[in-house]
């Protein structure tokens, strides 16, 4: 039996500097980034004081991302907004490719490690921003000094159990997906359908239902909104 | 030739005890959804306007909670059908006692699940009482069990490092 490979494939490599490998991640990276780019622009082309067609879909998407930080974050962090609703989009999109048969790129955890470390440099800029690069360092020793390599131990442990909830949550989708598409392609082969694999087509629906589309959203939804916690905690 | 069948043989046992002790992990969701179900019964019985919303959040909750399970089964499956341990030749012993010791990760799972179905039960019940507060109660539900799932990804994390980039059977 050849063990599936779960792994991101590499589609091609760079020839500069021995050749560097760029994998379906970062080319499914792109497509989304090309897409995301694309709604904006037609969203927002000949915009009107009086909206019609897509300019009301667009303010409806931006009303509801600005509504979410203003009540996570409270009133005078809602210039956090643009941030948290990019980051919102982008994961929705990347969580939701699997629908199309596309390797979702969170699950890489070079993705989600990637996003998981803004996060937490975000949160550390803010947080010495607002309180002041003294008073905040000196929040690191409370409430006394021997503790301060627990608290760094824990600040640290904030962007790895963050990028491993959500890559672990997707590329657990990922591999039961890869799974049963094996094993019905093996039954409809041995049921003599190889020409019409129809097992594949009906049945992956329930799975994709739960793990794409439930998981997915609810860990975008998560992922974001520990992102606006953790920042606001840092800053108040 | 001998050698090299009696330590596919190994590892396949090995293999088969792990998949054992993955499946462990269903005692958490188990229990907690078992909780979270008697929540929403209590719920609908104390008000049964709100039925609708109370099963909505406690099929909601309860699908979070179920998380673990899937995890497990998830390398279970992975053992079963895709074991990518099967292959090595060499330090026999090593490569069985991960297979076994992939399975044994997953019982961490029992925690994440007893606590989730604990939080869906509770947001049912708090739903039950005051239906209004719906989209509060659902929003903190949810961050809290992805709180409270983080060590069983870690387990995850540590089973599927076992399986797929094993560094134990590098330092032969």
């Amino acid at each position: 039996m050849q063990p599936i490979a779960f792994g991101p494939r590499v589609m091609f490599e760079i020839p500069i500097l021995d050749g560097i490998p760029v994998t379906e991640t970062v080319v499914n990276t792109w497509l989304i980034m090309l897409v995301l780019v694309v709604l904006a622009i037609l969203g927002t082309r000949t915009l009107q004081l009086i909206p019609k067609g897509r300019q009301n879909v667009a303010e409806a998407v931006v009303e509801v991302l600005n509504n979410l930080t203003r009540q996570t974050m409270g009133d005078d962090k809602t210039g956090f907004a643009p941030y948290m609703g990019t980051l919102f989009l982008i994961l929705i999109f990347m969580n939701l490719l699997g629908l199309l048969g596309l390797r979702p790129p969170t699950a890489d955890l070079n993705t989600t490690l990637a996003l998981a470390v803004i996060t937490f440099c975000m949160i550390h800029y803010f947080g010495a921003r607002s309180k002041g690069t003294g008073t905040y360092l000196k929040g690191f020793a409370e409430p006394f000094v021997l503790l301060l390599p627990m608290n760094i131990m824990g600040e640290l442990a904030t962007p790895i159990s963050l990028s491993f909830r959500l890559f672990g949550n997707i590329v657990g989708g990922l591999i039961v997906l890869t799974l049963a598409y094996n094993g019905l392609t093996s039954l409809s082969t041995s049921l003599g359908l190889s020409a019409f694999p129809i097992l594949q087509g009906g049945i992956p629906v329930v799975l994709h239902l739960y793990f794409d589309v439930f998981a997915g959203v609810l860990q975008s939804f998560i992922f974001v909104m520990l992102t606006m916690v953790f920042i606001s905690i840092a800053m108040d | 030739m001998d050698q090299s069948i009696n330590a596919r043989a190994i590892i396949l046992a090995a293999s088969a005890i792990g998949v054992g002790f993955a499946m462990i992990a269903g005692i958490g969701p188990g229990i907690g959804q078992g909780y979270a179900a008697g929540k929403g019964a209590e719920a609908v019985s104390m008000n049964p306007k709100s039925g609708k919303q109370v099963t909505m959040i406690m099929l909601l909750g309860a699908a979070v909670a179920e998380t673990s399970g899937i995890l497990a089964l998830v390398v279970a499956l992975i053992m079963l059908y895709a074991n990518p341990l099967v292959g090595f030749t060499t330090g026999t012993i090593v490569v069985a006692a991960s297979a076994i010791g992939a399975g044994l990760a997953m019982i961490a799972g029992i925690g994440p699940g007893v606590g989730q179905g604990y939080a869906a039960g509770k947001g049912t019940e708090t739903v039950g009482k005051r239906p209004a507060l719906q989209g509060p109660i659902i929003r903190t539900m949810f961050l809290g069990q992805a709180v409270a799932q983080t060590t069983g990804i870690y387990a995850l994390i540590i089973a599927l490092v076992l399986l797929f980039a094993n560094p134990l059977i590098r330092l032969l």
